[in-house]
This record gives C-alpha cells, structure tokens and sequence, in this order.
C-alpha cells in the first residue's frame, strides 16, 4: 500500500467510527455495541447495527463505486469530465431499477440487475454516439442529451407508476438520501459493486499503457476491445448496483478523481484504489453532515444536495481551469 | 345526557340556510372521500347525483359497494357543473381554488372538517345530516354508534402496550388523530403521541427504535403496489424492534376518514391485544 493510499485508508476509518456515533439521537454506542455482542436485545442495540451500521456500510460501498467509476472512466476516456452522473451511467441505472420496483417486472436482486441493464445501454449509447477521444465537448454533450432522455423518462414512469407515494419520489430519484436503508439493501447493492470494482481493477495496467497513447499501448500488449469490454461490465455492474438502491448521487464520481490524482503520480492504474477509498469517505462525510445538520438543525436534506453543492463550484472550477490551459 | 339546546346552537346557520332553500337539497355531489361516505350513510339514494371516484375503492371506502350505484366524478370543476349540483360536500383538504371557484359561480359548497376525535364523527353525522334533512337518520346512527362504543369500553387493559400507526415514508398519527383516539380506546398507548408528535408526521426512524415499539399497525393504502416509501414499511430495524412481531394490517376504511366504521377498528385493536 502506497503512503496515500495508507493515509486514506485511516481517514475512512476513523469515519467509520465517527458515523456510528452520529444519528437523529445521542446513543450510548460502546454500551450498544456490548448488547449487541452480548446477543441481548436492546433498542440502543438495533439503532447501532440495523440503522447506523448499514447506512454507514451503504455510503462506504456506494462512494467507493462512484469513485473508481469516475476514476476509471476518466482514464479510459481520456477525458477529466468522464463521470457516471455526467455520460448517462447514473440515470441509466435508475430507469433501469425504477421500470423494475414500481412496475412489479422484479423484486429482490431482480431491481439491482436492471439498474445494471440500464446503466449499460446508457453508457454504451453515450459512448457510440461521441466516440473515444473525440473532446471533451462531444462526450458531455452526448451526455446531457441522454441524461435529459432519461430524466424525462424517469419522470414519466414515476407519473404513470401504480403506486400512489411514486410522483413524490421523483425527486428521491434524482438527488437520493442514503438514509432509512437497512442491511437488506445494503446486501442487495455489495455483490454487483464487488464484481464491477474487481472488473475495473483488472483494467489498470491496460489504463496505465493507454496514457502513452492507443498505438503504444497496443504493442505493449494491451487488448483495447478486452479493456474496453472489461471496463463497461464492471461501471454498470457497480453503477446498477449502487444506483438502484442509493438513486443518482452526483459530483462523487467526478471529483474524487480529480482531487486524488496528484498522489498517485498521474497514473491511472494507481488512482482507482485512491479514488475508491477517497470517494468512500468524500460520501461517508457528506452524510455525516447530513445527519449533523438533522440533529442540530432539525432538517433532513438529501446527502445528494450536499454533494452537489460541493461537486457543482468544483465543476466550475475545472472548466475555468480547462479554459487557462487548453490542453 | 347534553344539554339538546346547545346542541342545536351549531346547527341554527344550517337550518336557516335549509330554511331559506325552501326544501331539502335534491341534487347533492361529493367531492372527498370523507364526505362521500357520510353522504352515502345519511342520504336519500334518489337525492345523490354523484360522489368522487375513491368512494369505490373497497380498500378506502366502508361504503364502496353503495358507491357502485351512483355516478363518480373526479372533482373538477367542468364535471361539477354538468352535475347541475344543489349542495356539493367537500372535505377540509379539497383544492381551495376549487372551493372558490364553485362558490364564484354561486353554488352551495359545504366543507366537512377533517375528523380527529369520536366526537368530531358525532359532530360531523349530525352537520351532514342537518344539511341533508335527514336529521333522525342522523341520530339513528350516532345511537348505534355509541351503543357500539359503550360495549367495546366495557374491555379493560391491564397494561397498555406501546404501538403506533405507521406508514410509508414513516408517517405516523400523534395527538390529535382518529387513530390516536382509536388506539387509546383499544388500550394502546398511542407511541407518537408521547414523543410530542402532533397530527399526522413523519417519526425519525431512531427515535421511533428508541422509544422501544411493541406493536406496529400499518394501513396499505395501494395494496399491491411498490415504491422506496413502501419499502421502508419492511427496514429490518423495525422487525427487530418488536421481536420479529410482524406489523398488524389495519383495513384503511376502517379509520381513513371519521365515520360509525372507527368502531371496527376499535374492535380489530382491541383482539390485536397481547
């Protein structure tokens, strides 16, 4: 393990604990956490492992996926905005898991594996439609159009969905809380984000030579259609699965990268462990403060606003950036 | 016994109104479910143009299959007018633009206050039945009513467990609602309502695990459809609170709206008693 990445790992741990002791009530946690251990049933005992520690688990899986995505599709991409929220992964997978839960086509699992449908097609239809290293400008457009497609469909579903509570969740879907999840869905979202990170971490040495150009890396040895293949199972696998249960959470997959890749020295390869760890405790800590905010402030915002409050300015900044040094 | 002159005090406006109008209304909509139901139970079936589509649904409505004889509408106002209505019945919540809308165009529109307690439903026969003309059949049925209630008091609880009305979304009833009223005459003790939740609120999902939950009542309001809200009737957390005790199914006509059927709810309560 490399010093950053140690440094990370230590921050998410002690994140870790810091969330456990933070919820809607003060809880006495070493006290709860004997009961638990202890087999004793006890409320304390409940809020800690059935409401605390699954949400928690939840933020770690789902900004650990978000990250490697955005750190994976940037390297692949060849380009700094490449994100799921941005090229239509996010909202694919929602369609997806939404046409399942609201229409009864499946329960169980069967929501998680139609996330993953549609966040394939998404992205796969962004990507034919603008093309590998065709610009920055290209990509995002294709991009936009199909996240407004989606947006738009996804709304209409809900509008036209059986069950009553479905034009409310609209907006559920497209800034999503992390709240008020058990460890049912935290088991539902772990296998598809497990494979899809396992899938985008075989294609780091095939990310690495790719930054010397497609013709070098080739001779290098690296199968550009294997890597590609390799690299979109594994997004829509970890897209389908965290999007499904979490909805679309932006601005993770996309800044994560770009503060991380100055520690690992530029190379891609290296900055999807970074990015894993980084976007797990960049979404650990947002929810922390949503929860803060719900204790001392008595409101309950979405962990989505807080990243997109601070993804948003971030996003700004890099296109300034871009504009500076057009390279 | 009441004092029957205060008691009519209320009722003067009503009957002047009804005095004015010479005779009974003779074309009477509804527009809300609630209202929908008192009409059903109180009115003369020749005298009813039409009720608002929910009366059908037999998951809402104690009176679905009497609604199946009369036209529905869906409460807008073109529907409204076509009716050639004499007396529309709203209920608290109807659209308030639509309320003034009809009361532009000059037609007699009657909101019936939402129900939050036993005598809020006495109160609320007796007000639809007065502007109905139907004043006994009124009485008929508040006296059946509380002959009912006089025999489900006659239970007595030794320990009154802590339950809760919840549904999708963690909304739950507190103080000051039919099924905080119901619970406690059922022997409960109505769990929001002594955590200071007023109405119906959402309860923060620890704070409702804190306060150690015996038994949960759930009322599907779309059986059979799914959304997040529903999913979260099924958090793990709230299965372990009460032991792997599931949640008890509360038919929603029973206690959705205020009306003679609460007695069954009461009832259903009561035999959910540990």
């Amino acid at each position: 393990m490399s010093r950053p990445a140690r440094l990370l790992a230590l921050l998410l741990g002690v994140l870790f604990v810091l969330s456990l002791f933070v919820g809607s009530n003060p809880i006495p946690v070493f006290q709860a956490l004997l009961d638990r251990l202890r087999d004793a049933p006890s409320a304390i005992g409940i809020v800690l492992a059935e409401v605390r520690l699954p949400r928690t688990l939840i933020a770690i899986v789902a900004g650990a996926a978000l990250g490697v995505c955005g750190a994976a599709l940037q390297g692949f991409l060849h380009n700094p905005l490449a994100s799921p929220g941005l090229i239509g992964t996010s909202s694919g997978a929602a369609f997806g898991a939404v046409v399942a839960l609201y229409f009864g086509f499946a329960g169980g699992y069967g929501i998680p594996l139609a996330g993953m449908l549609g966040a394939l097609l998404a992205t796969l239809l962004v990507y034919l439609i603008a093309g590998r290293d065709t610009g920055m400008l290209t990509l995002i457009l294709a991009g936009v159009a199909i996240n407004a497609l989606l947006t738009a469909l996804i709304s209409l579903l809900l509008s036209l969905a059986p069950s009553p509570y479905a034009v409310q969740e609209i907006v559920v879907w497209m800034l999503r809380s992390i709240s008020n999840h058990g460890f049912d869905d935290f088991w539902l979202m772990l296998p598809g984000a497990l494979l899809g990170g396992l899938l985008l971490f075989r294609c780091r040495r095939a990310l690495d030579a790719l930054t010397l150009g497609e013709d070098t890396a080739t001779t290098l040895g690296i199968d550009l259609r294997r890597t590609r293949a390799l690299l979109f199972a594994g997004v829509a696998l970890a897209m389908g699965s965290v999007v499904s249960i979490t909805g679309a959470i932006g601005f993770v997959g996309l800044i994560t990268p770009h503060l991380l890749r100055p520690l690992a020295a530029h190379r891609p390869g290296r900055l999807l462990a970074l990015s894993a760890l980084g976007g797990a405790g960049l979404l650990l800590a947002a929810d922390i403060g949503v929860r803060l905010l719900q204790r001392f402030g008595g409101v309950e915002i979405k962990v989505g606003i807080v990243t997109a409050l601070l993804g948003a300015p971030f996003f700004l900044w890099l296109i300034l950036h871009h504009r500076r040094s057009p390279a | 016994m009441r004092n029957p002159t205060l008691i009519s005090i209320p009722l003067i406006p009503a009957l002047l109104v009804a005095g004015l109008c010479q005779a009974a209304p003779q074309r009477v909509v509804s527009i809300n479910l609630c209202s929908d139901q008192l009409l059903l139970l109180l009115g003369d079936p020749a005298r009813i143009a039409s009720v608002s589509h929910l009366a059908r649904d037999p998951n809402a409505s104690w009176v679905a299959e009497q609604a199946r004889h009369f036209p529905v509408n869906r409460a807008s106002l073109e529907e409204i007018i076509g009716l050639k209505p004499d007396l529309i019945l709203t209920g608290a919540y109807t659209n308030a633009l639509l309320r003034r809308a009809l009361k532009a165009l000059g037609y007699r529109v009657e909101s019936i206050p939402l129900a939050k307690r036993i005598a809020d439903i006495r109160r609320n026969i007796r007000r639809v039945a007065a502007l109905l003309d139907r004043k006994a059949r009124g009485e008929q049925l508040i006296t059946h009513l509380d002959e009912r209630l006089a025999q489900l008091r006659e239970h007595r609880f030794a320990r009154h467990p802590r339950a809760l009305f919840y549904q999708p979304n963690g909304y739950t009833a507190g103080r000051d609602t039919l099924q905080d009223e119901a619970l406690k005459l059922a022997g409960w003790e109505n769990l929001p309502a002594t955590l200071g939740i007023q109405g119906y609120a959402p309860i923060d999902m620890e704070s409702l695990l804190l306060a150690k939950p015996e038994q949960f009542f759930t009322s599907p309001y779309a059986p059979g459809t799914q959304s997040l809200a529903q999913r979260r009737l099924r958090h793990p957390a709230l299965r372990a609170a009460t032991g792997g005790k599931p949640m008890r199914v509360m038919p929603y006509r029973y206690w959705l709206c205020g009306g003679p059927m609460i007695v069954e709810a009461i009832e259903q309560l009561q035999r959910a008693h540990p």
